[in-house]
């Protein structure tokens, strides 16, 4: 039933097994935390929220009119996991994370779908002071520029009041406290980056400044876009690892978007797979990344050049991916690079099956399952 | 501070140079200017038959000095006088100092100048940023456009329009003078009330002629803030509109601040053609009058004193810009 993969999953085998290790049993101590770590300044959220993203589609305004960055997606966030989105510039990954906060920039717009957060409802229809207060209060956020977050003119310390007043936070001694201690666990000195400007802070700690920002109040949505990209090595696997720590601790879902297959092996129990707007495969991490089905991620994982081994091994994936302007209408938006084309795929889309929690959406896997299941009949 | 008095310095010493260098050059080109009216009385009454002797003391006696020896001798008198801010006698108007005409001139030049551009600079700012606001919208292209248009207009003709307008089509404002003769100056009612009906003109010339400029600048300074990243950022943490709004002013302003400083310097020159046009008598009608009475030592301390106004405008807007922009202070205390 499995499409042929084993040659994959061996290349991905030393990055994977230790990022598994690492992970353990995550659901159970994330569930567990959850009551303990729940913040003093907002008691009244229990539990992380689920977040259920269904039939999104978004579209941009350009010269040749509306054209889809997004189509029909369906995804679901399950409360307390770390969901995962890769894939290849332009896909469409930062569009979706903005559509989790309603916050799809013009020329851009949601056109149709919903996205159904716990205890917020539909943010597709919220708008005005309940949109506001939803963002950054109950949805943290790490802007993919996160370098560039700051009002350059202001302090950390002085913007930091100015979200607690945003927020009608009371205590805001306490919102410093735990600014001061967010940022002495990524390793900083709170008190010293709360009196910087941000020409002050270099790249990685202003990254690390948004990501305090993204968790200081206690939101317990928090979607990350890309917040490890133009970061060293070693800054990133001490970022991942703090994200990781605070997702268990406090009880978050997280949505971390980076076009890093080893970013997700390393910290995301599940994993979303984007290529021209859709999610052509999604399940959990260590079984899609293990025995990929779908063309394209089979395709992602081969490019991965090997830590150990023979360089030549990593076959880069031909072709360029899709623009806007360049995304088929009809059929499979992958099949311009795919080795498994078939006639099918020229003219209608795939549709997204299931296969358990593993949703694929590829003609040629859905014809091999139906395959192997004839013969086992 | 330190940071701030170093910068100060280095403009001060920057704008000595300037001013030594204006002053030179003035000073060489105005003597060369063939008509000196003093030569010419001179000429005029060894003509009518007296001896040059006597001819040259009656000149000297008639303008309080005479000039003597050579360019360069007259060059480092010169010089020698600007250190006690001495600019010397008018030659167009016998007896009267250089610094006593120009001391007056300035009032009437500087109030309008500040009045007009900081009217224009508060309206201009507003709209703009309203203009960037609706900028997909009628509104904001109304504003725009009428911002190209003023923006386009040389000052002149503005205030032909506005002086063919208001003084002759509508004689709703006087042209020519500061105030009413028949009043009696003072701190009455009616003096400041006629003072206020003749500085409008001008002022209205200096406001609308800026205004253009300040609301196509803080526009686009205002559109391209929009645009940064760290507003996008707030936008997403939720922070109150009003904060976003005071973020979004505090950046875009801060280039137009420099700007500011530096046309208030460059309006002194402008004021030429203004104070011409409704016969205001500041500044700039100073120098022009100099010019056609070939009144050298006066152009010389007209020219020195916009340059001198040039110089502190640039050095307010660099302190300025220093106080308000953190990245600037401590660039500087970095290098
Ligand atoms: N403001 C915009 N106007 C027009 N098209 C846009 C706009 N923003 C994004 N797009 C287009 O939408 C598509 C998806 O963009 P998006 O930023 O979501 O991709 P991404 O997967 O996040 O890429 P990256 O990895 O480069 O961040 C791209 O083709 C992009 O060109
Ligand atoms: S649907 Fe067809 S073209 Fe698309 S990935 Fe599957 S086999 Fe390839
Ligand atoms: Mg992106």
């Amino acid at each position: 039933m499995f499409v042929p993969a084993e040659k994959v999953s061996m290349t991905l085998g030393e990055r994977l097994s230790a990022a598994v290790g690492v992970r353990g049993d995550r659901s159970v101590e994330a569930a567990r935390n959850t009551g303990a770590a729940e913040g003093t300044r907002d008691a009244r959220r229990s539990g992380p929220p689920g977040v259920r993203i269904r039939d999104l589609s978004v579209v941009y305004r350009t010269a040749a009119g509306e054209l889809p960055a997004v189509s029909g997606i369906d995804l679901d966030l399950p409360p307390g996991t770390i969901t995962g989105v890769v894939g290849e510039s332009g896909s469409g990954k930062s569009t979706l994370a903005l559509s989790l906060l309603n916050a799809v920039q013009p020329p851009g717009r949601i056109r149709s779908g919903s996205v159904e957060i716990d205890g917020l409802g539909d943010v597709t229809r919220l708008r005005g002071e309940n949109l506001r207060k939803a963002r950054g209060r109950h949805i943290g956020y790490v802007f993919q520029a996160a370098q560039n977050s700051l009002n350059p003119l202001k302090t950390v310390g002085k913007q930091l009041l100015d979200l607690g007043r945003s927020h009608e936070i009371r205590d805001l001694r306490g919102l410093v406290r735990d600014a001061k201690d967010l940022l002495g666990r990524m390793g900083m000195d709170g008190a010293r980056v709360l009196d910087s400007h941000q020409h002050e802070l270099s790249g990685g700690m202003r990254q690390r400044v948004g990501i305090m920002f993204a968790l200081v109040l206690n939101a317990h949505l928090v979607v990350l876009d890309e917040p490890t990209t133009a970061l060293d090595m070693i800054t990133q696997a001490t970022i991942l690892r703090i994200v990781r720590e605070v997702h268990e601790e406090r009880g978050l879902t997280t949505f971390i978007i980076t076009h890093d297959l080893g970013v997700v092996a390393e910290i995301a129990d599940r994993l979303a797979i984007m290529y021209g707007g859709r999610v052509v495969e999604q399940g959990p991490t260590t079984e899609v990344l293990g025995a990929p089905r779908h063309p394209y991620t089979q395709g992602l994982i081969r490019a991965i050049p090997r830590l150990v081994g023979d360089l030549g091994e990593a076959r880069a994936l031909p072709g360029r991916p899709p623009t806007l302007g360049t995304v088929p209408s009809r059929g499979c938006v992958f099949r311009e690079r795919c080795d498994l084309r078939m006639d099918v795929c020229e003219t209608e889309e795939p549709p997204a099956v299931p296969y358990g929690e593993w949703i694929v959406a590829c003609h040629a896997v859905a014809a091999r399952d139906a395959e192997t299941r004839e013969e086992k009949e | 501070m330190t940071v701030i008095a170093r910068r100060l310095a280095g403009h001060l010493a920057r704008g000595f140079a300037m001013i030594l260098v204006v002053t030179t050059i003035s000073f060489v080109i105005i003597r060369s200017i063939p008509g000196d009216p003093m030569r010419a009385r001179y000429e005029k009454l060894v003509e009518q038959g007296m001896s040059p002797d006597q001819a040259e003391r009656a000149t000297a006696a008639l303008y309080g000095f005479m000039p003597k020896g050579t360019l360069w001798e007259q060059y480092a008198d010169y010089m020698r006088g600007l250190l006690h801010l001495d600019l010397g006698q008018s030659l167009s108007v016998p007896g009267a100092e250089v610094t006593t005409l120009l001391a007056s001139a300035a009032t009437w030049t500087i109030l309008p100048v500040l009045v007009g551009t900081l009217l224009s600079f508060a309206v201009g700012i507003i709209m703009g940023v309203y203009a960037a606001i609706k900028r997909s919208s009628k509104l904001g292209d109304v504003l725009a456009v009428s911002g190209s248009l003023l923006h386009g207009l040389p000052q002149y003709v503005l205030a032909l329009l506005l002086s063919a307008v208001f003084t002759t089509l509508l004689p709703i404002f006087p042209t020519g003078g500061t105030a009413d003769v028949t009043l009696e100056p003072g701190l009455n009612a009616a003096y400041i009330g006629s003072l206020i009906q003749y500085a409008t003109m001008p002022v209205l010339t200096y406001a609308l002629a800026g205004y253009g400029g300040w609301i196509l600048a803080m526009k686009s300074s205002v559109v391209t803030v929009l645009g940064d990243d760290f507003i996008m950022a707030a936008e997403l943490r939720g922070l109150k509109r009003g904060l976003i709004f005071r973020y979004v002013a505090r950046n875009a302003i801060l280039p137009l601040f420099t700007i500011l400083a530096l046309s208030l310097g460059l309006l002194f020159g402008g004021a030429i053609f203004i104070e011409r046009i409704f016969t205001y008598p500041g500044l700039g009608l100073l120098l022009l009058n100099s010019i056609t009475d070939r009144d050298y030592t006066l152009m010389g301390g007209a020219f020195l004193l916009i340059t001198v106004a040039i110089v502190i405008a640039n050095i307010v807007a660099d302190m300025l810009y220093t106080a308000i922009d953190p990245r600037v202070r401590s660039g500087q205390e970095a290098s």
